[in-house]
């Protein structure tokens, strides 16, 4: 079984961000970036599919230089090789332009199953994995808590809201996303991250691709950001100050004269 | 752009569900915009009801598209009748709810197009022109532009009010005849996750719940101490529970279950839009953030910027003095 893993480098959950010049995006300077804890959970759904019987796992991703440091992770945390779309004619895509270069790659590797993030953690357009799947023309399932191989494919269960879940038979080859709490994500070992070092790490341009640079990256984009902000605050409620125990103290009295559960 | 707005209907049950009736008042926003129609369309193997239902809130036409292979949500089969659909009847936005249904299925026919979605958008204007959509967990918002026809868009649920009924539309039963094969996914069954009956959030007067930035199953220990003291449940947002620091059945939000609380205590919980849906109901809202610019405060009662770890434990203290436990 041969499985590609789609991740992405985002900025840490606990970066301080601000907006560029341009109102187009956050400013990228300054901050630490890692892999998008969605894609934890592909990865490691790939590697638990992998320990369960034989296959290769290829992580594949697009982003600029520092994007290595994820695919870096990948393979230290077991991946077999990886796959960095890199040159500049594939960045600031949208995210057709970015599924057309993702799926371009990914031919190259013939996989049985394409495993995403079910979003990624700074953008949350949740809709590469789905381009992706109607590129390559794959049937594909969002949102996988559950992920089971069958005779004829894979068995999905698929969030739904309310604690409900839906479960589809799928054929493969086939696009996945998966949600996080799937799964309970190993982490790099010493070991894993000096035999990741030998590892190979891919960095096609669009010619070995056979894909016309005006179609990716920002040229290929149909889908425009603009005048990014803050988001105008709904009119918030009473902020306590003090220290510590005089803001307890005065919480206490609010509870007491606004909710009768004290 | 005077084409049809088409909405993608959804149903539980045979009933319409209310995000499909808040897709209805924007279809009928941008159809005055425009000079467009709004339409909607349900898909299924006995639409006709479900049609009938939605044929009184002030769209044009409402398509009952009708097919023994859309008895069940497949992306195979939403994504070809659709297609289909907006083919010969000339449609320039479609709208779905960014829901399980919506985010699944949106993608894969604005991909037939060689497009991108307009995914989870909040706002509008001019005519479908330019839209609002969040990012960053709702840190930021961006507006956006579309170059190309048509729009397929998901709509974040409770961004828009749900429309009244208004006037009579037509119902058009259309028959699809998707070829067997066409349809890749089988769908199998809709499960409920069993309720272990441990944790009852849904009834509970007072909730105190953690965010991930407790850090550590171990670190929970504070809000526990709070929502002992109070005599009320703890309650989690995703992070926690996925990270199985707590069980599952302490989620609240989108994908777990909603709470309507006398008291809601939320610590260190940024308030992403999956977990505000989940408790904004809540009697009394107090939420603990040591970012002022938390979305979590938009929605609170009583807002305190600060450090959790120091402002939970001295909660804890003067809640059991108030009591006379102290
Ligand atoms: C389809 C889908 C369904 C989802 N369903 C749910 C759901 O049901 N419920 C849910 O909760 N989420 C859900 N999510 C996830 C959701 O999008 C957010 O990722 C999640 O709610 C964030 O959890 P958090 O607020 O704990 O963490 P973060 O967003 O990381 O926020 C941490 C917060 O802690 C604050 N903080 C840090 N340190 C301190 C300190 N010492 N003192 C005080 N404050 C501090 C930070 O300022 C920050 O605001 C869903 C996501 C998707 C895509």
């Amino acid at each position: 079984m041969k499985i590609v893993v789609c991740v992405k480098q985002v900025p840490d959950s606990d970066a301080a961000l601000a907006i560029n010049a341009d109102k187009t995006w956050i400013l990228e300077s300054g901050i630490n970036f890692g892999l998008n804890p969605y894609d934890r959970y592909a990865l490691e759904e790939a590697l638990k599919i992998k320990d369960a019987g034989e296959g290769e796992v290829v992580a594949v991703t697009l982003g600029p230089d520092r994007a290595a440091q994820v695919l870096k992770t990948c393979l230290a945390t077991g991946a077999d090789r990886a796959i960095h779309l890199k040159d500049d004619a594939f960045q600031g895509g949208d995210p057709w332009a970015n599924a057309l270069a993702l799926a371009a790659a990914i031919r190259t590797v013939e996989p049985d199953l394409v495993l995403c993030g079910f979003q990624a953690d700074d953008d949350t357009l949740a809709q590469t994995p789905v381009l992706l799947a109607g590129i390559l023309d794959m049937p594909h399932a969002t949102g996988a808590m559950k992920i089971e191989r069958t005779d004829a494919g894979v068995r999905v269960e698929r969030e739904l809201e309310a604690d409900r879940r839906e479960v589809v038979d799928l054929p493969l080859p086939s696009v996945i996303t998966v949600q996080t709490g799937i799964n309970e994500p190993r982490y790099a070992s010493i070991k894993g991250i000096m035999a990741a070092k030998r590892k190979e790490m891919k960095t096609p341009d669009p010619a070995d691709l056979g894909i016309d640079p005006s179609q990716v990256g920002a040229a290929g984009s149909r889908l425009r950001f603009f005048d990014m902000a803050v988001p105008p605050k709904k009119e918030g409620g009473e902020v306590l100050t003090g220290t510590a125990d005089e803001i307890a103290l005065a919480l206490v009295k609010r509870i007491r004269e606004n909710t009768g559960v004290l | 752009m005077a084409g049809k707005i088409l909405t993608v209907i959804e149903t539980d049950a045979g009933r319409v569900r209310d995000c499909s009736y808040e897709l209805v008042t924007l279809a009928r926003e941008l159809a005055q915009a425009t000079g467009g129609t709004a339409c909607a369309a349900v898909l299924g193997d006995d639409p006709v009801a479900a049609a009938t239902q939605v044929a009184g809130h002030g769209v044009e036409t409402v398509y009952a598209v009708k097919d023994p292979g859309l008895a069940a949500y497949t992306a195979d089969g939403w994504a070809a009748a659709l297609k289909r659909l907006m083919a010969s009847e000339g449609v320039d936005i479609v709208l779905f709810s960014h829901t399980p249904l919506g985010w699944d299925a949106a993608p894969r026919l604005s991909a037939v197009h060689s497009l991108p979605a307009l995914t989870e958008i909040v706002a509008v204007e001019d005519g479908g022109k330019v839209w609002t959509r969040l990012m960053f967990n709702g840190k930021f918002q961006v507006r956006m532009t579309l170059d190309g026809t048509p729009a397929v868009v998901t709509v974040q649920k409770g961004a828009f009010p749900p429309c009244e009924e208004q006037g009579q539309g037509a119902v058009k039963e259309v028959a699809i005849g998707l070829e067997p094969g066409a349809i890749r996914q089988k769908y199998v069954e809709t499960t409920s996750a069993p309720a272990s009956g441990k944790v009852d959030l849904a009834s509970a007067d007072i909730i105190v719940a953690g965010g991930r930035s407790i850090g550590s199953k171990e670190k929970f220990g504070i809000i526990k101490e709070l929502a002992d003291a109070l005599g009320g449940q703890v309650g989690a947002s995703r992070p926690v529970t996925d990270a199985g620091w707590l069980p599952h059945e302490h989620q609240v939000g989108s994908s777990g279950i909603t709470v309507k609380p006398k008291l809601y205590i939320a610590s260190g919980i940024s308030g992403a839009i999956q977990h505000i849906v989940g408790m904004k109901q809540s009697g009394y809202i107090v939420a603990i953030n040591r970012d002022k610019e938390a979305p979590i405060f938009e929605v609170a009662d009583v807002c305190i910027i600060g450090d959790q770890f120091e402002i939970v434990p001295a909660l804890t203290k003067a809640i059991l003095e108030a009591r006379g436990h102290g």
